[in-house]
């Protein structure tokens, strides 16, 4: 993984300490509140329903073991003993006090960590593919690219104050799992047909309340060509997008309202003129860093103990069918530790739970791990000879739920708990959801099945890509809770449609139950998932389950 | 506690204050004032200049243990502090706090004591306002001996004054008359500043003062041949004190506007009937599309873009953008900016910012000065240096 420079360090430390002056100067009153808002967020410090919320950067959600046991004592130290993996690779900590965050920020700087541009009306941190670098199905390595637009957007200073939150995405596989078309900008590594590195880069992708699918504003940009483009789209959109309603702030309704043609022609002029900026001296860097994400030297070792546990322990066999994911080194696996214990709040680890991990990462993942933007925790590079050790710490931990991709593997947002902005709480549903389905012991069966909860039209939770997208709003003063089907985040991007009206709070799950059996009765056999089945019939059936034709209680 | 009879507010007092007393001499407003005890810790502020000796006299018959605040700001004639001295001991006047800038203030921002000559207004911010706001914190009346006849923003002075709701102000002199500050200290046959009689008829500091010549008006010797009639301690509570002259902030921390030949809008240039070749500055929203600037990017000199807001961001890419498209003159920013933005600022392209009074006061020098080094630490810059 990418190991900080000095200029690296140097920066947060003193990033850490401006901010220490900052909150200083708000206090004396330099600063005020309104002038004040803006450089907290930019630090990562949210005001929310009941305390201050921090939210700590995971770029490109690579980390090792040290900075995931730092975040573990911070927890401990200045906050409540866990803390929470959002669905953009971060961290968050829900309860620290003001005067606390300048210790914090210091304390994560020491392990080159910091939460720089998590928040705030700026190009925020870096996500990209969970599985990068490791994946069997990856074509090129999204992180050296990832880590590149990290340092070129930190601090940007034209770029600091646009007219909302710009989101980056990187993926270097066909198979998206770094939801690229619902960024702002979604950046593919591709090559052409002379087998030149380079970008397909989309731009206006979005969730929110207008969700929107990114469009391709360039199908081949030249790798040295990344950041003079980057650069022009964000200077158009800076120049260009709305400042007078911040729900039309983002640049999918300014690609929307302009349309594309004239976005794409506004940024090849301003690339024309960006370009001359970049001389080489930016890839030579890029190649600096590529060169930290090489390979470990994996070791050469025997997997019979993998295959002797699978066959003895049907637990073990039944995590590693759902919870490891295929390596391009066959001798190792990709192990997704799951956050979504049936009952637990999806997200959420405890600090001891954290410390395990970073012993399991230091001792068998080459002491690296990865924050999913669905919340969960990966081992990227685990021997399978060292599976059922990694297994049994886990069990031993509560982190051995095999649930990975299915019914339970909740995404949800923290919702009315939490969040101001919330209408409804999200939590508890996910929680429900999968109390019920655990009950029913046929998760496994389901299959895969991306469910994902939002407890506002924000769609924090992602609903509209939830192959079943719940929607918690507040209808005069009640919960209610709209289902929407047929969602995708991936390559085969969809956003999903309203099913028919909401639920209550104590319906939501009975309902989600009816979709499912609905789904097993349709299905042609348990190869068929719920997406295809859903993409094979459409949405009828399934309406027809959930709303079946009211009986006439008062016959005439 | 609550008290069952909730205190009326400053302004409510001060309305009341200037009724009750619209027909009283000076030496009762003072005589009421320095003896009700429900106004609360009193200090009379004294510059111990020309016409100060008549206030001080009246409070030395009423209480002579009153507090005097008298602001040294080390920059003073001599004479003045000499005359102090004496006032003080003619009078016997027990409580005089000779109040000076903080060490630390001066060390950072005018070790040199040459701030006068470049930005008077933040002289006068850290030798007489700041002390002065400082020294004033535990009391909740001051006394003060403007008086109307010294006219601009004065001539509509009141007896009483609400300082933003949080102190009262009294000018027991505000309608005295020049001629009855004469009569006084004749009659009371009082001291008066050597520096009087040299045609110093309003006295301050030694390099912003001057002698007056007959026929002028008595404070034309302060700050002469400059728009600054106040030092800014009156300004707290004068609303319709117009702004002085914004500050400009560069990498040397605060200074004022060199530039004094206007600026144009873009539609004066364009209505141009030819090119212009006099000095040429131009007022841009932020809002302005670069390009059209291209025909008159060598004959400008000075781009000035407004930031109407500090979260609006947009004059940041117009500055880039004038810069990519060959403006080389210089790019100023003006408006409400941040001392945090100081360095987004100069690294967007802009020279220099110009920022007004009320913000220079509340984010003062040193906060600017904290990002001079902006050229430091700045990862885009690596990106486009080649070695």
């Amino acid at each position: 993984m990418y190991n900080y420079t000095n200029f690296d360090k140097e920066f947060v430390t003193e990033r850490a300490e401006q901010f220490r002056d900052q909150v200083k100067r708000r206090i004396d009153g330099s600063l005020t509140e309104d002038e004040f808002r803006p450089l907290r967020l930019m630090n990562g410090l949210y005001l929310l329903l009941h305390a201050y919320m921090l939210r700590v950067a995971i770029p490109y959600g690579t980390l090792n073991g040290t900075q995931m046991r730092t975040l573990a004592d911070v927890a401990d130290r200045w906050d409540k003993g866990y803390v929470h993996f959002s669905t953009r690779q971060n961290v968050q900590f829900h309860w620290p006090k003001l005067q606390d965050v300048p210790d914090i920020l210091g304390a994560l700087a020491r392990v080159d960590m910091h939460a720089i541009q998590t928040s705030g009306s700026c190009i925020r941190s870096v996500t990209a593919d969970h599985f990068a670098g490791v994946a069997a199905d990856e074509s090129e390595d999204p992180r050296p690219t990832a880590e590149l637009v990290r340092q070129w957007s930190t601090d940007h200073p034209e770029f600091a104050f646009l007219p909302r939150k710009f989101k980056f995405a990187v993926t270097g596989s066909e198979n998206d799992r770094a939801v690229t078309k619902f960024h702002d900008i979604g950046l593919k590594l591709v090559r052409n047909e002379t087998g030149a590195p380079g970008y397909e880069v989309s731009v206006g992708g979005g969730l929110g309340r207008t969700p929107m699918i990114g469009r391709v504003v360039r199908e081949f940009l030249p790798r040295a060509d990344l950041l003079p483009y980057m650069e022009a789209i964000l200077q158009v959109y800076n120049q260009i997008g709305r400042r007078d309603n911040k729900y039309k702030a983002r640049i999918k309704i300014t690609l929307h309202e302009n349309g594309i043609e004239d976005i794409r022609r506004r940024v090849e002029e301003s690339f024309a003129l960006q370009r001359v900026r970049f001389d080489g001296v930016d890839q030579d860097i890029f190649a600096r860093i590529h060169a930290d994400f090489e390979p470990p030297a994996y070791k050469h070792a025997s997997i019979d103990a993998y295959a002797e546990a699978r066959d003895s322990d049907p637990l073990f066999r039944s995590f590693t069918d759902t919870n490891v994911h295929p390596h391009k080194n066959s001798d190792f696996a990709i192990v997704t530790v799951s956050l979504k214990a049936h009952g637990a709040t999806p997200g959420d680890a405890s600090s001891s739970q954290m410390r395990i991990l970073a012993d399991i990462a230091e001792k068998w993942s080459h002491d690296e791990l990865r924050v999913s933007h669905e919340q969960n925790i990966i081992l990227p590079d685990v021997h399978k000879g060292d599976l059922p050790a990694v297994y049994k710490e886990l069990r031993a931990a509560g982190l051995a739920t095999a649930n990975i991709g299915l019914i339970s593997d909740v995404i949800a947002c923290p919702g009315m708990d939490y969040c101001d902005l919330a209408t409804a709480r999200s939590i508890n549903v996910a929680q429900g959801i999968a109390i019920r389905f655990d009950e029913l012991k046929l998760e496994h069966d389901i299959g895969n099945l991306k469910l994902k909860i939002s407890g506002c039209i924000n769609a924090c939770g992602h609903h509209h890509v939830g192959h079943i997208g719940i929607l918690g709003l507040e209808k005069s003063g009640v919960e209610s809770y709209q289902i929407t089907l047929g969602g995708d985040g991936t390559e085969q991007a969809a956003i999903g449609k309203i099913i028919g009206p909401g639920f209550k709070a104590d319906e939501i799950v009975p309902a989600i139950e009816t979709l499912v059996l609905e789904y097993l009765e349709l299905r042609e056999d348990s190869s068929e998932t719920f997406i295809d089945t859903f993409r094979r019939l459409g949405p009828i059936p399934f309406k027809a389950a959930l709303y079946p034709p009211k009986e006439k209680n008062h016959a005439a | 506690m609550p008290l069952e009879n909730p205190i009326p507010s400053i302004s409510q007092r001060v309305t009341e204050l200037n009724n009750r007393h619209r027909d009283s001499d000076a030496s009762v407003v003072l005589r009421d004032v320095l003896g009700d005890a429900l106004f609360g810790p009193i200090a009379l502020v004294s510059s111990f200049g020309a016409e100060a000796v008549v206030l001080l006299h009246m409070v030395s018959e009423i209480d002579k243990a009153t507090p005097i605040i008298f602001i040294d700001t080390e920059m003073l004639f001599p004479q003045t502090l000499a005359y102090q001295r004496k006032l003080a001991e003619d009078f016997g006047l027990s409580d005089v706090r000779r109040i000076t800038p903080s060490r630390e203030a001066v060390f950072l921002r005018d070790p040199d004591n040459l701030m006068h000559l470049a930005d008077k207004n933040s002289c006068c911010a850290l030798r007489k306002t700041e002390p002065l706001e400082d020294a004033l914190a535990g009391f909740d009346v001051w006394i003060s001996g403007r008086k109307r006849f010294q006219g601009g923003v004065r001539a509509e002075m009141a007896l009483f004054e609400s300082e933003d709701d949080k102190r009262i102000k009294v000018n027991p002199l505000a309608h005295w008359t020049r001629e009855d500050v004469a009569d006084y200290i004749a009659a009371n046959n009082l001291p008066r500043h050597p520096l009087v009689a040299k045609g110093y008829p309003s006295i301050g500091c030694e390099p912003c003062t001057t002698p007056v010549s007959s026929g002028e008006d008595e404070r034309a010797g302060r700050w002469r041949d400059e728009e600054k009639t106040e030092c800014g301690i009156h300004f707290m509570n004068d609303d319709k004190q117009t702004p002085d002259a914004n500050v400009i902030v560069n990498d040397n921390g605060f200074a004022s506007d060199d530039w004094n030949r206007g600026y144009s809008s873009f539609e004066d240039i364009e209505a141009a009937p030819e090119s212009q070749s006099a000095a040429l500055a131009i007022d841009l929203p932020n809002d302005f599309d670069a390009v059209k600037l291209l025909p008159w990017i060598d004959q400008i000199d000075l781009v000035r873009i407004e930031f109407p807001v500090f979260s609006d961001g947009r004059g940041f890419s117009l500055a880039q953008r004038l810069r990519l498209l060959g403006y080389h003159g210089r790019l100023r920013a003006k408006g409400h900016l941040l001392a945090d933005q100081y360095a987004m600022a100069r690294r967007s392209g802009f020279d220099e910012v110009e920022i007004d009074q009320a913000l220079a006061a509340r984010q003062p020098e040193p906060q600017w000065l904290a990002r001079a080094d902006w050229q430091a630490r700045n990862y885009q810059h690596r990106f486009q240096q080649s070695a």
